[in-house]
């Protein structure tokens, strides 16, 4: 089974009555999250706010979310699989064995508590984070959650979504979808688009040394990579646009300031439920945009003579 | 003295997110970046104190940052995890592989920590290539 059954958080303000967050830290990186969208809000269907909404917090720490939730299950780390994979087997009313189960730090009370909670919701959600998908088993969590959210639809309705970044890292994701087809790890070195995560994605291809000029857009790979891959930042010719002074700006050949999309120039952010933000500006800025600085940049790569050896020309596009 | 392994987990925190809009070249982000929080009877096993400076070695490269015990704003940490804020100093403790998926280990990682000795001075963090 694949793909994520989803909403809007608009849905998830009006409907939601069981609500989980999993390796995320809301209270820390979505602060507005809890009060615009998941346990304050008075909804729709859920008219008594948060007396009448559940929230689930499953971590590996306590984190300041914990003070927000009603029931803090705390995983062992690595554990993440072991404890959705047996969640799965108790909805399907499958045997589980409680030693195993001791060994993700959780009682199989806590699970089957857990899970006759998810089946008795109206309305449940399974937010997810980080500490799950950039953790051991990284997709392989993330398709078992977005699983165990899919089957749990044969009992309640069930929903998930994903603890986007900072920024506009889901708009990134959207655009490169309707453009290329793929998210992210999109190669179109051949004229087409090519998809393969760990051989086109960002990280894989700097740590290769694969690519020998970089631009870098609102981001700043040089405080967030593996050294191996800022360690190639540095060795090759890397531009970065940004408003600010960055790691990444430190160590790039050119440094292009712009203004502060959202701030200073207008343009479109993708909320996390992939809901299109129109942004308007409320100061003016003396520096371009990244957009005005990107096309600028094109105009000039477009006078240069074509690299492409001819054979490539033939190549029929799909 | 001692060293012992534990669990790394980076992560963000609401000071960090609201310095970056700030700017990260200060004295403020860089402090956020460098500490490491504790749990405090793990302090008290490897012989180090709140406040002290600290090595933390993993298989990738290893840093220097300054102990605080659990239970501020960062949340608490059970014994043998500790959590650290991204950045330039934890780039240096990560993997460069993703297994196949595009994404980076940034947490789990296991790693030894060991008080610095008298005398040895904290690495400076590297802000410049």
């Amino acid at each position: 089974m694949g793909g994520k059954v989803t909403c809007t958080l608009g849905e998830v303000k009006n409907r939601a009555d069981f609500i989980i967050y999993w390796g995320g830290n809301p209270a820390d990186c979505h602060p507005l999250h809890f009060s615009r969208y998941t346990l304050i809000p008075k909804g729709k269907h859920v008219p008594e706010g948060r007396k009448g909404r559940t929230m689930v917090l499953v971590d590996v720490r306590e984190t300041p979310s914990a003070k927000h939730a009603d029931i803090l299950l705390q995983v062992k780390p690595g554990k993440d699989f072991e404890v959705i994979t047996t969640l799965r087997a108790l909805v399907k009313n499958q045997p589980v064995d409680a030693a195993r189960v001791a060994e993700t730090g959780l009682t199989l009370e806590q699970l089957q508590d857990f899970v006759d909670r998810m089946k008795n919701a109206r309305f449940g959600v399974l937010f997810f984070g980080m500490g799950l998908s950039m953790t051991r088993g990284k997709h392989m969590n993330s398709a078992a959650a977005l699983a165990l959210v899919a089957e749990l639809n044969a009992y309640t309705k069930f929903v998930s979504m994903p603890m986007r970044g900072h920024g506009n890292v889901t708009g990134a994701d959207v655009v490169m979808r309707w453009t290329t087809g793929f998210p992210f790890g999109v190669s179109m070195s051949r004229g087409y688009p090519r998809f393969n995560p760990g051989e086109f994605s960002t990280i894989d291809v700097l740590v290769r040394g694969d690519n020998d000029a970089t631009l870098v857009l609102g981001a700043d790979p040089g405080a967030t990579m593996p050294q191996p891959a800022i360690d190639h930042l540095a060795r090759t010719p890397t531009i970065v646009l940004d408003p600010k002074v960055t790691h990444t700006s430190r160590l790039a050949r050119v440094h292009i300031t712009t203004a502060t999309t959202g701030i200073s120039a207008p343009g479109t952010v993708y909320r996390m439920d992939e809901i299109p933000l129109p942004l308007k500006p409320i100061l003016e800025s003396p520096y371009p945009t990244d957009e005005e600085v990107v096309h600028r940049i094109l105009e000039k790569v477009k006078e240069k003579p074509a690299w492409t050896p001819a054979s490539y020309k033939e190549v029929p596009c799909a | 003295m001692a060293t012992r392994q534990f669990i790394m987990n980076a992560g963000r925190t609401t000071k960090q997110g609201r310095q970056i809009n700030v700017g990260k070249d200060n004295a403020e982000y860089e402090e956020m970046v460098t500490t490491l929080i504790m749990h405090p009877d793990d302090i008290e096993d490897i012989g180090a104190s709140v406040g002290a400076s600290v090595r933390v070695r993993s298989e990738n490269g290893e840093g220097t940052f300054v102990c605080q015990e659990h239970g501020g704003k960062e949340g608490k940490v059970p014994p043998g995890m500790v959590f650290i804020a991204y950045g330039p100093p934890t780039c240096k403790l990560m993997g460069q592989s993703t297994d196949g998926t595009g994404m980076p280990t940034s947490k789990g990682w296991e790693v030894e920590i060991e008080p610095l000795a008298a005398g040895e001075a904290p690495a400076e963090v590297e802000t410049e290539s």
